[in-house]
């Protein structure tokens, strides 16, 4: 399903399989309506998959479920991420093992400045996987942080403001990226990270993606529209209508998206 | 006045109970402030392990057994309160259950004067040591051009010493002066206390005051400021944390008597476990108060579902020409708040630290006095939980 890409070797000598895989996922809304109708789907480091679909189509269901949000219940299948099955994890273990969730309307926290919880979230995943306080010498963070700030052409004012507070949705946006590259996930799942972006602010979001994907890195991006593709270009592309895969290809296949549109496909399904 | 005569008033009045629209939301059932009862024993002096760290110019403790000046500055008045000065009961009368049984009963009081223009750089500090029955009165007056702060801090010797504290505080600041009070009550959750606090500011003179409630089983603390001079400025800030089965009550009152006066409160609470807070705010503007620009609120975050809070703002106007603005909310921890932080890898208790920390960091910031700052900001982390 999912192409023809050769298994990837790490110049560590790690053999690779697919990071994160969806095995036949079912998930459901509280009330028991079920959203995501069976999704099987593996992503490797390296790579990029554009998962396409209209609106209403479960997409973001499906990536808050990848994430582990406690009001999408997973009725069947699992999540498997490096080897390990993180169905019943909650968001912050999947987070300390690798995963990241760009969120399409990120939340504001009212007296957190972005420093605070960036240091906060970097120093938790670090002594989730030390098994002990680790924390990141200030210093070093603070350079990190300037760093790729100043890469993603963030503001350094915005390092001191509370987080998303008051922030446009191109800061909001620029912001989640900031958090990707400080946290430097294995898997990043990007949520219509180019919905409210202008041309510039996706140019700048969209090379912050390509930087980090590679050996260290694979992602997932979540899209209504062909436009971000045209930034980041995903070796594999996959058709989600009414909750399910529907097709999946190359590159090529966001082009036929662009030009014929999800009709055909809600046609077939109704 | 007369001791006699205000416990006659105290024993004329009956103990408020929850018919009275004041005494609505706090219970004092179970109550009785005539109990002697209460374990007496031992107070430590408790000159160690004060709640604020601070290179102090004057310090005193008070227990049971009396006050103690430790140390206090030259060319200010730092000493035992005596029962006869001019100042006492005419902010603070007996006219209330609680305020009379302490006009009647207190012994170790307080008295501080800054004298006209004196400037105290280093702030005073005064520890209350609640055992027993203990009945505080403190009087302040900030004379004309004076600059101090105080600290007040009302601890227990141990977290489940059974106690009745009563606490009276009259503030005076005169024209010009600038008081900075600070009154922060860490009494164990088995002591009832009662408290009135209240300050008249004259012309152009500023008062800035912090409140933090901590501790204690339940009672009531009343906070009164008169903006009773041209220009008067006056600015409380509140912190609380209840936990467990503790009751909170506050009820603010805010005076606008002269014109061109500002007054400004805000309280911000949070509460766990089965605990209960109640805030009563009151901004009056009398007739003559134009120009009253005038600013209440309470914001309440509760983390466990078993809270309740009940803030009550009010406003009663009688000028025409006044900015008076209030706001009260309720709230708890938003699910999609705590599930954005933890999917960056922090775990529950963290992110709920972080929404906490984050939920009181509007107040924390107000406060001037960068120690006060610290020990309000350790008080309140102390509380949420741990993993």
């Amino acid at each position: 399903m999912c192409g023809a890409k050769a298994p990837v070797f790490l110049a560590k000598g790690t053999y690779l399989v697919a990071l994160l895989k969806l095995e036949s996922l079912h998930v459901a809304l509280e009330d028991g309506t079920e959203i995501v109708k069976g999704v099987d789907l593996e992503v490797g480091l390296d790579e990029v998959h554009a998962i396409m679909g209209p609106n209403g189509s479960g997409k973001s269901t499906l990536s808050y479920a990848i994430m582990g949000h406690p009001a999408y219940a997973i009725t069947e299948g699992r999540i498997v991420f490096d080897g390990e099955d993180v169905t019943e994890m909650g968001a912050d273990e999947r987070a300390q093992r690798g995963l990241f969730l760009a969120f399409q309307y990120p939340h504001a926290i009212p007296g957190v400045t972005v420093t605070n919880f960036l240091r906060s979230a970097i120093n938790a995943v670090r002594k989730a996987r030390s098994g002990k306080d680790d924390p990141m010498p200030i210093p070093e963070f603070r350079k990190e942080l300037l760093g790729q700030m100043d890469r993603l052409k963030v503001s350094r004012e915005l390092a001191s403001r509370y987080l998303n507070d008051g922030f446009s949705g191109g800061e909001k946006k620029r912001v989640e990226i900031l958090q990707m590259a400080m946290l430097k996930p294995r898997i990043a799942v990007l949520d219509e990270t180019d919905s409210g972006l202008d041309i510039d602010a996706l140019r700048v979001v969209a090379s912050g993606v390509n930087e980090l994907v590679g050996p260290e890195m694979g992602a997932l991006v979540i899209t209504h529209y062909q436009r971000i593709l045209d930034y980041i270009t995903p070796d594999h592309v996959h058709v989600f209508v009414g909750g399910r895969i529907v097709e999946s290809g190359g590159p090529e296949l966001a082009k036929k998206l662009e030009a014929g549109g999800y009709a055909p496909y809600e046609e077939v399904l109704a | 006045m007369s001791r006699p005569e205000a416990l006659a008033a105290y024993e004329a009045l009956p103990l408020p109970d929850t018919s009275e629209e004041h005494w609505r939301f706090t219970d004092l059932a179970g109550f009785d402030p005539d109990t002697r009862t209460y374990p007496g024993g031992q107070t430590p002096a408790m000159s160690e392990g004060a709640m604020v760290d601070l290179d102090v110019a004057g310090f005193a403790t008070v227990t049971a057994e009396g006050i103690t000046i430790e140390r206090a500055p030259e060319g200010i008045t730092f000493a035992p309160l005596p029962e006869d000065h001019e100042r006492l009961y005419s902010l603070v009368g007996w006219d209330e259950k609680f305020a009379a049984h302490n006009a009647a009963m207190w012994t170790n009081g307080l008295l501080v004067v800054v004298p006209k223009g004196v400037v105290l750089e280093k702030p005073l500090y005064v520890r209350i040591s609640a055992t027993g029955r203990t009945f505080w009165r403190l009087v302040v007056v900030a004379e004309e051009g004076a600059r101090a702060s105080l600290v007040e801090e009302y601890a227990s010797p141990a977290p489940d010493t059974a106690g009745y504290s009563n606490a009276v505080t009259e503030l005076f600041v005169e024209p010009n002066a600038k008081l900075e009070y600070v009154s922060l009550q860490n009494l164990s959750t088995e002591t009832w206390h009662f408290a009135s606090h209240h300050a008249r500011v004259e012309r152009d003179a500023e008062l800035d005051w912090v409140a933090g409630g901590f501790g204690s089983k339940r009672g009531k603390t009343r906070i009164q400021n008169d903006l009773n001079g041209r220009g008067a400025t006056s600015r409380v800030t509140g912190a609380y944390f209840a936990d467990g089965e503790q009751h909170l009550d506050y009820d603010t009152f805010q005076e606008h008597i002269a014109p061109d006066c500002t007054s400004d409160f805000a309280f911000k609470g949070a509460l766990r476990d089965h605990a209960t807070a109640v805030w009563r705010g009151m901004i009056r503007v009398e007739k003559d108060a134009q120009k009253t620009n005038a600013y209440q609120e309470c914001r309440n975050l509760m983390l466990s579902p078993t809270t309740h809070a009940v803030p009550i703002p009010g406003l009663e106007i009688l000028a025409n020409d006044v900015r008076c603005t209030h706001g009260a909310t309720v709230g708890r921890v938003d699910r999609e708040q705590l599930f954005y932080l933890m999917a960056r890898g922090l775990p529950r208790y963290e992110a709920e630290r972080l929404i906490v920390r984050g939920f009181f960091q509007e107040v924390l910031d107000r406060i001037e006095l960068e120690p006060v700052r610290d020990a309000v900001t350790a008080a309140l982390e102390a509380r949420i939980p741990q993993a």
